[in-house]
């Protein structure tokens, strides 16, 4: 099954539309697919595992017998893994992403990684983020960048968010992207909007009582005092009030997508905090607000002792993360067509576990990609086995493919960015057909 | 900065050559000025008052004072520790005695002592953040509480790990003690305790097997009969290579200062044994410990005797705990450490970008002196930059240093500080909940995300209309605040102490001017651009 039609979508997401109600319900409406939508640009997910996951027990090689001679007791048994290929399955707490693989929706990509072999987490994070290994003069991140090297003066307000009080660094950098706080945000704002020098709908007054803008007034002020740039203290200030100003505009209108019910949940998502994480992007991505890169974390997977094998600590954060990617893919129906959740993680693990049944930071590890461009079904990157002679060092799973690899497709895929341009990806040539692991879309 | 304004005034005489110069030197900081500047980088900020007290008494001789916290008194906040937090004032092995009670030995435990094991543990884990704040709040030794926040990122670790909830106290006492002694004695405290040992993973390191260990278990892997030396191997528990890689990246060298991953596995090696447990009487087979003493224990057992070479030296082995203390007070005395802790020093109390010539001339008082702390801390904050107003109002306040600030500028009577510490989550900072081992940032780059304002301006609102539950502003003081057009100028020369830009305090002024009331206007100047500077 290539493509899911839309009754098996239905089917598969558990919504039964019966009967008499059938004939009713507008689908496209459902979905908050409107003409509109289909001019809107496609919208990136991605979706971070911050401790550096261990893919042996996630994209398990259940036929190498040195899998469970490496891991005695966190090794999952053969007859639990789902298999996906003649060679790998995937853990049993994975059922949902299983089946997504089956339909051809998801691909998996092993010993995928760093060209810098760091073991650091800040490191590795780092340099993935920022998608520059080992170069620390790169200080934005590179959904970050992407944003800034598109940018036109039409850009909506919701191009980018991050569902998170902190920013994720792959979207720091100079583009002003939305760090979402919770909501009954609106009160403070309407005091303070003022003083950051928002522009909102304060503007028009602003204009009646002479045109004093924060910035205008800041430019008649060093006319005054005849200097032509701002002290420091004052820059610094300018810097805070810009950032005040952002906040306001954007969350204004977040606030009230992300509460509007118009679209009906169609996913069964978890009541984890990364289910509804997700959930309030399918809600912003119906709402049509333009919504193109958004990420989101999911910490805790530096599983250095007791992680589990087939149950255990990593089996309930893969079980969150198969639920939470399966109702996201099913809340957005069609609409998954324009869309894609990138999943990865800064490194691998150890091929063998570590004294307190755990895994240390190794460098390989996996990346998850769901959504209708992907060419799913199949698991990407090269296999080597896992002799002493295949692992890094002898120790960790090898990285034979360089995630700017699939970056670099996706972005070309998904936006039709060519990252070979203008060095977008430093002291790396983009191969934006590296995988073939993603159809082009459409562009509107 | 002043490169670019030196091109400007270039490019202003090229264009005009016969008009004057537009731009002058900037002037040096007023007495008033350097007070409040003081107040704010060493001190979270001023109180009502404080700043004409500091102006009396000297900025330098105030700062020569902070310098050597021993001189000053501060029983009366120490008592009211120990008295609301009694934990801060305990051993490890009393906290487990008093926080983590004994599981029954014969029958699973009932609800209700689940119940109230759970209500220990988290009452431990608050008196920790509650002290950590109360002190931030009250102490009379600013400048102590202002370089322990620094520490506790530095040598961060999270109490929501494991055991840590319950040694994170003691940790917090024992950065207290070191902060003003050695650089190297502070290191190796941290390394010494169970807090940091568990949190980086540090006390469940064992040697490695060896090569022919390595063998024999593989040879045996998976068969029925396996010899009885194979039982005893499997049992091994291994490397954990975690605390080595963070001593050198985060502790003492910084990230790649010329160190490799052969280092980090070797000094690991070293430091294999270095652990935690119980020592002495009353061991259970439930690990109920009541009469032993909990801390650091070194287990020569897995501890790895062969000889390792780290950073250019080989160690013959055998010298067991020895050994990873000489190697711990060697990465203390390295100049690359010195370079790193100056640098970062200077970045915390001085700018984001620190001048290089500051964080030289610190590096060299750190080497010279043999991380003699006071006397790096003395470097930074006598030297001239310092007072450079290049260097003043160009910190963005961290979440911490926000609502401390916030706090003592309004003289505000903490009686119930869970509505502040849950405004620190809100905002990013839960005290002592830093997930990553790099601890919290103090620049502006990683707190000034757009819609992060908006935490600190409802907490302004709530702080200043008395909607911040167990929180109090002095009634006395509201009502004595002006109304009308000088409002404005009295909450900015109260709340913000340095005299600011005229551009700045008139749009205030017009905003202030639309409140409805004093509370509201108070509220307005505490989530104002200017107060999140420092």
């Amino acid at each position: 099954m290539d493509r899911w039609t839309r009754r098996e979508f239905l089917k598969t997401s558990g919504l039964v539309i019966g009967g008499a109600g059938a004939g009713l319900v507008d689908l496209r409406t459902l979905y908050g697919q409107t003409a509109e939508a289909d001019q809107l640009p496609p919208t990136l997910v991605v979706l971070y595992l911050r401790g550096g996951a261990d893919v042996l027990n996630a994209i398990i090689p259940a036929t190498e017998s040195l899998y469970y001679t490496y891991r005695p007791t966190i090794a999952i048994p053969r007859e639990q893994v789902l298999p996906v290929t003649n060679r790998f399955g995937f853990h049993p707490a994975m059922r949902e992403l299983h089946e997504l693989y089956q339909a051809g929706r998801l691909a998996a990509i092993i010993n995928a990684g760093s060209t810098h072999p760091t073991r650091s987490h800040f490191d590795a994070q780092d340099f993935m983020e920022r998608a520059a290994p080992g170069i620390k003069t790169v200080t934005e991140g590179w959904l970050n960048r992407y944003l800034t090297a598109t940018r036109t003066d039409e850009d909506r307000d919701l191009r980018s968010v991050s569902l998170q009080p902190t920013l994720p660094r792959s979207l720091r950098g100079d583009y002003p992207v939305l760090a979402v706080p919770d909501g009954g945000a609106e009160q403070a704002m309407s005091v303070f909007e003022t003083l950051y020098g928002c522009n909102g709908e304060k503007e028009a007054i602003a204009e009646l009582r002479g045109g004093d803008h924060a910035a205008e007034r800041i430019k008649a002020t060093l006319e005054a005092r005849g200097e032509h740039e701002l002290s420091p203290a004052e820059a610094a200030r300018q810097q805070i009030v810009d950032a005040g100003a952002a906040s306001i505009a954007k969350l204004r209108k977040l606030n009230a997508l992300l509460h509007n019910e118009d679209h009906p949940v169609l996913g069964d998502y978890p009541s984890t905090h990364l289910g509804r994480q997700f959930r309030s992007i399918a809600r912003l991505i119906k709402s049509n607000e333009g919504l193109e890169i958004a990420a989101l974390d999911y910490g805790g997977w530096d599983h250095h002792a007791y992680q589990g094998g087939a149950q255990g600590v990593m089996t309930n954060m893969l079980m969150n993360l198969s639920k939470s990617m399966r109702a996201f893919h099913d809340d957005l129906g069609p609409r998954m067509n324009r869309t894609v959740v990138l999943v990865m993680s800064e490194f691998g693990r150890t091929a063998r576990e570590n004294g307190n049944n755990g895994t240390d930071h190794g460098r390989g590890g996996f990346m998850l990609a769901l959504g209708g461009p992907v060419v799913g079904g199949k698991v990407y990157g090269k296999w080597r086995g896992l002799s002493r002679k295949a692992l890094y060092e002898g120790r960790d799973m090898p990285v034979h493919t360089d995630f700017r690899d699939v970056f670099a497709e996706t972005l070309s895929a998904m936006y039709g960015f060519r990252s070979d341009r203008n060095g977008f990806f430093p002291e790396y040539r983009a191969n934006d057909r590296a995988l073939g692991m993603m159809n082009p879309i459409a562009q509107a | 900065m002043h490169m670019s304004r030196t091109l400007a005034l270039i490019g202003c005489l090229m264009l005009a050559p016969l008009s004057p110069p537009t731009w002058a030197e900037p002037a040096p900081l007023s007495d008033r000025e350097k007070a409040a500047h003081a107040l704010s980088r060493l001190g979270f900020g001023a109180q009502p008052g404080e700043v004409e007290a500091v102006m009396a008494e000297g900025v330098d001789a105030w700062i020569a004072r902070q310098l050597d916290p021993a001189s000053i008194d501060d029983s009366q906040v120490d008592a009211q520790v120990l008295q609301r937090f009694p934990s801060m004032g305990m051993t490890m092995t009393e906290v487990f005695a008093t926080y983590r009670p004994p599981y029954p030995r014969d029958r699973r435990e009932t609800p209700e002592e689940s119940r109230r094991r759970n209500e220990l543990r988290n009452q431990v884990r608050r008196e920790l953040q509650s002290a950590v704040l109360h002190r931030a709040l009250y102490s009379q030794r600013r400048f102590e509480e202002v370089i322990l926040e620094f520490w506790r990122n530095h040598f961060s670790v999270d109490q929501s790990k494991d055991d840590v909830g319950f040694l994170a106290n003691h940790y917090e006492q024992t950065l207290r003690r070191h902060a003003f002694g050695d650089f190297d004695d502070l290191l190796l405290a941290t390394a010494r305790h169970p807090a940091m040992l568990i949190f980086l993973d540090n006390a469940v390191s064992q040697k490695p097997l060896t090569e022919r260990e390595q063998r024999l278990v593989e040879r045996y892997e998976g068969r029925e009969n396996r010899p009885r030396s194979f039982e005893a191997l499997a049992r091994h528990r291994g490397l954990n290579e975690n605390y080595a890689r963070e001593l050198m990246e985060l502790h003492t060298l910084g990230v790649d200062n010329g160190y490799t991953q052969r280092d980090v596995t070797e000094l690991s090696r070293v430091l294999t044994g270095w652990s935690v447990g119980w020592t002495g009487a009353g061991e259970d087979e439930y690990g109920n410990r009541q009469h032993g003493e909990y801390g650091f224990v070194f287990r020569a057992d897995v501890h790895d005797d062969r000889a390792k070479r780290v950073l250019g030296a080989t160690l013959r082995g055998g010298a067991g705990e020895a050994e990873g203390v000489a190697v711990i007070r060697r990465l203390a005395r390295d100049r690359r450490t010195a370079e790193f802790i100056s640098w970062k020093l200077c970045r915390y109390l001085v700018h984001d970008d620190p001048p290089q010539t500051l964080v030289k001339r610190v590096a060299r008082v750190f080497r010279t002196s043999r991380g003699d702390l006071p006397k790096v801390y003395a470097a930074i904050v006598t030297s001239p930059e310092f007072f450079d107003r290049a260097n003043v109002g160009v910190k963005f306040k961290t979440p911490f240093e926000y609502v401390v600030s916030a706090l003592r500028a309004t003289d505000a009577q903490v009686e119930d500080d869970q509505a502040v510490l849950w405004s620190l989550r809100r905002m990013g900072q839960p005290v002592y909940q830093c997930f990553d081992p790099t601890g919290y940032y103090d620049q502006a780059e990683a707190w000034l995300d757009p819609g992060v304002l908006v935490y600190r301006w409802q907490f302004a609102l709530a702080l200043a209309g008395g909607r911040l539950e167990g929180v109090k502003l002095p009634e006395a003081w509201i009502t004595s605040l002006p109304v009308g057009d000088d409002l404005a100028d009295e909450l900015v020369r109260q709340l913000v102490a340095a005299p600011v830009d005229p551009a700045a305090t008139a749009l205030l002024e017009e905003q202030i001017g639309q409140a409805f009331n004093r509370r509201v206007a108070v509220g307005v100047v505490l989530g104002s651009p200017m107060f999140q500077q420092q």
